[in-house]
């Protein structure tokens, strides 16, 4: 179920109330165990046995490894390798199947073999980006002697399936979450508030500026067939950055916030990213728990930055093509990620010849750099959406002011929401470039924050959203 | 080497300090005066309780009654026409049986027919509207809040399902619960002068026309019925009536009849009947259909070339003359009316409607 439909405010309201009843710690996480399995049932309930063959699979991998962690490393890899096999043979049939199967096929056809690939009628089990790297993150961590296996299946379990982070992140650690399950945990009333107000927040990022405020423009920008003039392609470009921001970091404090309400911490998964100066400090915000996921068991393993400069570039350039085919099975997320690679090869060149390291002095220069590192993630954000080289073409032209004579798209109203949406979005991410939430909300007087929250909620229940769903459900 | 990064940590998070208590109580307080103002404004705009908003959850429900049905009643496929031109207490009260409305705005009913056709062994009898430019266009329309809705019935999810049921509630217990009174369907809406869009502009798309009961019984809303700036406006939105708009060229006209065609044949030859219904429209919009869709060129065909029975309305003095308030659509007391004369005209033609129906579908 999504956290933005009146199924979750039942779920959720029945599971807080479980929660607080009396019952014996290890009773209340079966609990939380079973609500996680409704949680996920609730959208295709027979996705559940993917989701407990993984966990099985990583919970005996794991105890193997560690078994024989006195034993030759060819032991210990060999085990490694049937976890990931088995985890990436899943999302690789469910996922990338189909792309595979079509892949192959232009390529015999490329040299003149004609083959057709069969009907893929394949459902994506929803999360299985996710959770494949929650439980991978575990085997991983045993593998390297970062942890050792968890000592109870429930604690595990649970860990895995947690439904706050289950089906689109944050994706969490075993060193983050498990041992929060190792003593009770209830959480306090201003814990409990708190975590209430930051599902409202997360509710409103979600369902009034994505839904409401910004679905629309650039879905109607995307789904031009015509050439797009300069305003509509810029307009709709900004107006899906501020959507997938409002969707994946709306969705992401919503579970932060479900999450503290039962007592637990999550982490950050967001820091104002459209505030960032450069690139590596964008990627210090975006997705925090993919991009370090990706930099512990991917860029590092490779060698990361401890080989030679050209060795460095490969590892880079890697790592953000794997991250951009991590979000779906298509040479336009490929692009995504390979553009944003090579952004990250070039800052580290640019700051390599001319020795600078951190922010640039000066208000101005920063500002400058910020709203750089803003438009060129706006470009990359047009091989994010379109859903063709085609699309991203015809929007990357118009960005170039290449097509004066096209229609307007979208209306002047459009323009204007947009606009402000997303103007608001970037100026209070810039003032909150070195604050957090938390820190604000102390110092700002509580009877702000009462008629802001209020605003917020209002604002939720009169846009009436209609249960759209986030759009990393699809990753 | 070896960072130490946070996520070697347990996650433990900050709880800012602040008033707690009184920020909920206040924020509670606001919300509810906030809500309660919100919706006194909307009942004041003629909003209803119970008025239900269509969505793929909510036509599933009538969809599936197709399965659960005797396969001996009535399907009504359709736009907004037939969907707010028809009393289905009329069809019960003449026919003793319910249809299962599966008409929808703003789409081409060619889609949904044929699924009847072949993804059912559905052997009754299909009612099927022609709105002349939207059936004989290749356009299938298709609102944004109904995409999706041909699978929606077949893939839905326990959770939707779960979600439709407390939606219902919420729509029978608060008025403010309208698709078209959402947030941003009115901010989108204010007049702008100089649109960049010109009469394309979303302040010309079709508002709330109609109200439904929970087994779609959808009539249109008394405040377009009533002469005034909604009647006003939703004439002007099924504008432009000038030659901006060309006639339906032919061969697209030739490929929604062979289309209809296949659908009749396949629910003919398993012993199920198809009739086409033309309810009335009137004004600027009559002359349109006129001229861009003639009724040689389009109904007379397809009665013709699918060989199935069809009723229009000016063919029987009793649909005639009926009040069209804004052109397109029937008012709540001509519906009936309409409703009346041609589900008499199909009982006369068809003896299955004259017998009781061996078990009502469940709803």
């Amino acid at each position: 179920m999504v956290f933005n439909s009146l199924t979750f405010l039942v779920f959720f309201a029945l599971v807080l109330v479980l929660h607080r009843l009396p019952f014996p710690w290890t009773a209340k996480k079966f609990n939380l165990l079973v609500a996680s399995y409704v949680f996920y049932a609730a959208w295709n309930p027979p996705f559940i046995l993917l989701l407990w063959a993984s966990t099985v699979v990583d919970w005996y991998i794991a105890r193997g490894i560690y078994a024989s962690r006195d034993k030759s490393r060819a032991v210990r890899r060999s085990w490694l390798v049937v976890s990931v096999a088995v985890n990436i043979g899943f999302i690789g049939f469910f996922k990338y199947g189909e792309f595979l199967l079509q892949n192959w096929q232009a390529l015999m056809q490329s040299v003149g073999v004609v083959w057709v690939a069969p009907e893929w009628d394949i459902v994506l089990p929803v999360g299985i980006s996710f959770y494949t790297f929650v439980t991978l993150s575990y085997t991983l961590d045993v593998y390297l002697g970062r942890s050792k296996p968890i000592g109870k299946f429930l604690d595990y379990a649970l860990f895995v399936t947690f439904f706050p982070h289950l089906v689109a992140g944050p994706i969490v650690r075993p060193t983050q979450l498990v041992p929060q399950f190792e003593t009770p945990k209830q959480a306090s009333r201003d814990a409990m508030l708190w975590g209430l107000g930051l599902i409202v927040l997360g509710l409103f990022e979600k369902v009034v500026l994505a839904d409401g405020g910004l679905a629309n423009a650039a879905d109607k920008v995307f789904a031009a067939t015509e050439p797009v003039g300069f305003v509509d392609a810029w307009l709709g470009t900004l107006a899906f950055s501020g959507q997938i921001f409002c969707d994946f970091a709306g969705y992401s404090t919503i579970a932060v916030g479900t999450a503290l309400c039962l007592g637990f911490g999550l982490p950050d998964n967001f820091r104002m990213p459209y505030a960032a100066i450069g690139f590596s400090d964008f990627w210090r915000r975006w997705h925090i728990s993919l991009s370090t996921w990706l930099r512990d068991y991917l860029y590092i393993p490779l060698g990361g930055n401890r080989g030679t400069e050209l060795r460095t570039y490969v590892n880079l350039m890697l790592t953000m093509l794997l991250g951009g085919l991590w979000h779906g099975a298509s040479w336009t997320f490929v692009a995504w990620g390979g553009l944003h690679g090579l952004y990250l090869a070039g800052e580290r060149w640019v700051r390599a010849k001319t020795g600078v390291t951190g922010d640039p002095a000066g208000l101005p220069n920063r500002l400058a750099l910020a709203l750089l590192t803003y438009a060129l993630v706006n470009v990359t954000w047009v091989f994010f959406r379109a859903e063709s080289f085609g699309g991203a073409a015809r929007i990357l032209e118009g960005m170039a002011g290449l097509a004066p004579e096209a229609k307007p798209i979208l209306a002047t109203m459009f323009v204007v929401k947009v606009a402000a949406i997303v103007t608001a979005i970037v100026v209070t991410q810039w003032l909150m470039r070195n604050r957090s939430l938390e820190d604000l909300v102390a110092r700002t007087p509580w009877w702000v924050t009462a008629v802001v929250c209020a605003a917020m909620l209002f604002a939720v229940t009169i846009t009436q959203g209609s249960g759209q769903a986030f759009i990393y459900f699809q990753f | 080497m070896s960072h130490h990064h946070e996520q070697d940590d347990v996650t433990v998070r900050e709880i800012p300090k602040t008033r707690y208590a009184a920020i909920a109580w206040l924020a509670l307080v606001l919300f509810l005066a906030a809500m309660t103002a919100w919706e006194l404004k909307m009942r004041s705009l003629g909003l209803r309780t119970g008025d239900i908003d269509d969505s793929p959850s909510h036509w599933a429900v009538e969809r599936r009654k197709i399965e659960e049905g005797d396969h001996d009643g009535v399907v009504i496929v359709g736009s907004s026409r037939i969907l707010f031109d028809t009393d289905l207490s009329v069809w019960k009260e003449v026919t003793g049986r319910t249809p299962i409305q599966l008409a929808l705005p703003g789409t081409s009913p060619r889609p949904y027919l044929r699924s009847v056709a072949e993804d059912t062994d559905f052997a009754g009898l299909v009612v099927c509207d022609v709105t002349p430019e939207m059936f004989f266009s290749k356009f299938i329309g298709a609102l944004p809040q109904f995409v999706g809705m041909q699978d929606t019935w077949r893939d839905e999810s326990p959770s939707e399902k779960f979600g439709h049921q407390v939606d219902l509630r919420l729509q029978r217990a608060f008025a403010f619960l309208e698709n078209e009174y959402s947030l941003f369907r009115l901010i989108e809406r204010i007049v702008v002068e100089d649109d960049r869009l010109g009469p394309d502009g979303p302040y010309y798309d079709v508002w709330k026309l109609s109200v439904a009961s929970e087994n779609r019984q959808y009539f249109l809303w008394n405040r377009v019925e009533q002469p005034g700036y909604l009647q006003e406006h939703a004439r002007a939105a099924w504008g432009p009536f000038g030659n901006e708009r060309p006639p339906l060229p032919k061969d697209m006209i030739d490929a929604a009849i062979a289309d209809v065609a296949e659908s009749v044949r396949k629910i003919r030859a398993r012993g199920g009947e198809v009739v086409f219904i033309r309810p009335p429209s009137a004004g600027p919009f009559l002359e349109r259909e006129n001229r861009n869709a003639p009724r040689t060129a389009t109904w007379d065909r397809l009665l013709r070339e699918t060989g199935a029975f069809g009723i229009h309305y000016e063919d029987y003095a009793a649909m005639r003359g009926l009040e069209v308030p804004e052109w397109s659509h029937l008012s709540r007391n001509s519906a009936a009316r309409f409703t009346r004369a041609y589900v008499g005209v199909l009982r006369e033609r068809y003896v299955r409607l004259r017998t009781p129906p061996v078990a009502e579908p469940a709803g």
